[in-house]
């Protein structure tokens, strides 16, 4: 009731001219507490938490095989429970996708956790569709399908959602949906009904979708600045406020750190959209060559001028492919005076000792040198420490164990002081694109009410 | 000059196309870049890291470069050699650290 009161009594006193929303999360494993500063300062009709990257869903389909009950976020009690009471609190809607490959299973956890938190009558609804594994002859694939598909999700759109905003859900929970379309779905029922201002909030979906990414996280200023440590630790995620027209500002909490201006805004919202006159969304493809962002304070700038440019036919898939072996990924270290001498012959040891191996399926470089994008920069030499690293495709547990022993090897039959060996194992698992028609995606949305 | 000392970037991915981002920190600068980081020199710039075919889309009005690599991530991130996860998210700066006239 109390939670009835607040969102009506904020919406009716804004008249609906604007909405605001706030990034909460920006991948499955971010911060906790930034949603409920969000969600506690009373300004947004909705926070919303991005959890589910490409990939994310392969775990949870993996837990789903074992337990229908699973395949949910496994954050999910970890991230709500500080974060339901006060979004309640100020009428504050939650949406997510850490659902992640069991949506219905999530709201039932949501609404379990909510009842042992005392938020009786609270309502959650799960949105469904976007497993289309039974479709999978009918999906067109970038590239054909080497291995076991373990899974292929079509990305929802903001019209999925839209039965769960309008029937006044206060949890909305989702599988693979288009991330921008879990904010956009909030701000639908203020705009003024154009493909134009849908566009808009498509984009400013897209400017939150990535919580801290926007706000100076992972941003290095064109003069090497960046935010201190202390601001890095407390960064604020951003909200935005936007009109019927689809045009927004987006801003920080007051005294939130951070740094929220036009080259951080300008790089999220160009972020992965590939041609930025035709960014593909499942509910519009939009245009943002024509849009504008203006700094009108510190920490506040005004984005506008977004197009629509038509409803696409299809919608995109991810699949996932499980390739037999694994990748193994081995490091040694060296130290002292000489490291990196002793760390390139070592290098050069594994490369005879590995030399049966296929040339394609190996990978051998230098931490501290070249291993993330190549080439030595100024400024390596003289490294005090230096680690060798290889990945090797395996065709099995077998002959990883094998590349792995050559590594450690390398203690007894190698450079001087080899040290601090780290190995892991990952699944060869490839994520293959396809196109499905829409017609074939139906979506639908199950309720969960706290008694 | 360093490309970084003009722009800020940011890479990004989906699926196998690496996707990255220049934003200039004004508008000489972006004259000055959308001249010379065609998609040849940025091709180049990334030939060693992860070759692909360089697509380029210029934003003027938000002065901004984009250079998109279909085919430089086989597999996707996961499926990579590199150590650990995620190294694109550091090819960025094959394209800051390249030197134009």
């Amino acid at each position: 009731m109390r939670m009835a009161q607040h969102r009506h009594g904020a919406l009716a006193r804004r008249a609906e001219a604007a909405r605001t929303v706030g990034g909460g999360a920006g991948f499955a494993g971010d911060r906790v507490d930034p949603a409920v500063a969000l969600a506690a300062s009373g300004l947004c009709d909705a926070v919303v938490l991005e959890c589910l990257a490409e990939r994310t869903l392969v775990p949870g389909l993996r837990a789903r095989r074992a337990n229908a009950e699973a395949g949910a976020d496994p954050r999910l009690r970890r991230r709500l429970t500080p974060l339901l009471g006060p979004a309640r609190d100020s009428g504050c809607r939650v949406i997510s996708n850490l659902g992640a490959a069991n949506p219905a299973a999530a709201a039932r956890a949501i609404a379990a956790l909510a009842r042992q938190l005392g938020l009786a009558g609270l309502r959650v609804a799960a949105v469904l569709g976007d497993d289309v594994l039974a479709h999978a002859g009918e999906i067109e694939w970038s590239e054909p399908i080497e291995g076991t598909l373990l899974g292929a999700h079509a990305y929802l759109g903001a019209d999925a959602l839209a039965p769960a905003v309008d029937a006044g859900a206060e949890v909305i929970v989702t599988g693979r949906t288009a991330d921008s379309a879990l904010f956009a779905a909030e701000l639908v029922p203020m705009l003024d009904g154009s493909e134009d201002a849908l566009a808009g909030a498509l984009a400013v979906g897209h400017l939150l979708e990535c919580g801290g990414q926007v706000s100076g996280g992972n941003f290095e200023g064109p003069d090497g600045e960046s935010l201190s440590a202390a601001a890095f630790a407390s960064l604020g995620y951003p909200l935005a406020t936007a009109r019927p027209d689809g045009s927004a500002e987006l801003f920080l909490l007051d005294g939130a750190p951070g740094r929220l201006d036009r080259l951080t805004c300008t790089l999220q919202l160009l972020y992965e959209v590939h041609d930025p006159a035709r960014y593909i969304t499942p509910d519009l493809v939009v245009d943002m060559t024509g849009m504008r962002i203006e700094e009108t304070a510190r920490n506040r700038v005004r984005v506008s001028g977004a197009r629509a440019r038509g409803r696409p036919a299809m919608l995109k898939v991810s699949g996932f492919v499980e390739r037999p072996g694994m990748i193994a990924d081995v490091e040694i270290g060296f130290a002292g005076t000489r490291a990196e001498a002793r760390a390139r012959v070592a290098a050069d040891v594994l490369r005879l000792r590995l030399a049966d191996l296929p040339e394609e399926d190996v990978r051998i470089d230098l931490v501290g040198i070249d291993s993330i994008i190549g080439g030595a920069r100024p400024g390596n030499a003289g490294l005090r420490e230096c680690r060798v690293h290889v990945s090797a495709r395996c065709p099995d547990a077998e002959a990883a164990q094998a590349v792995e022993d050559e590594v450690y090897a390398l203690t007894l039959s190698g450079p001087a002081g080899g040290a601090g060996i780290r190995s892991e194992r990952r699944p060869r698992l490839d994520v293959v694109d396809g196109l499905i028609d829409r017609a074939l995606v139906g979506s639908s949305v199950v309720w969960e009410t706290v008694r | 000059m360093r490309v970084g000392e003009l722009a800020v970037g940011r890479s990004g991915d989906k699926g196998a196309t690496l996707d990255l981002t220049l934003v200039a920190r004004d508008e000489a600068s972006y004259e000055r870049l959308a001249r010379a980081m065609t998609a040849e020199t940025a091709r180049r710039a990334l030939d060693g890291v992860c070759p692909g075919t360089v697509t380029r889309y210029e934003v003027p009005g938000l002065l901004a470069l984009k250079f998109v690599v279909a085919g430089a991530l086989p597999g996707g991130v996961y499926a990579t050699l590199h150590a650990g996860m995620h190294w694109q998210k550091a090819a960025i700066w094959a394209l800051l650290d390249a030197e134009i006239d």
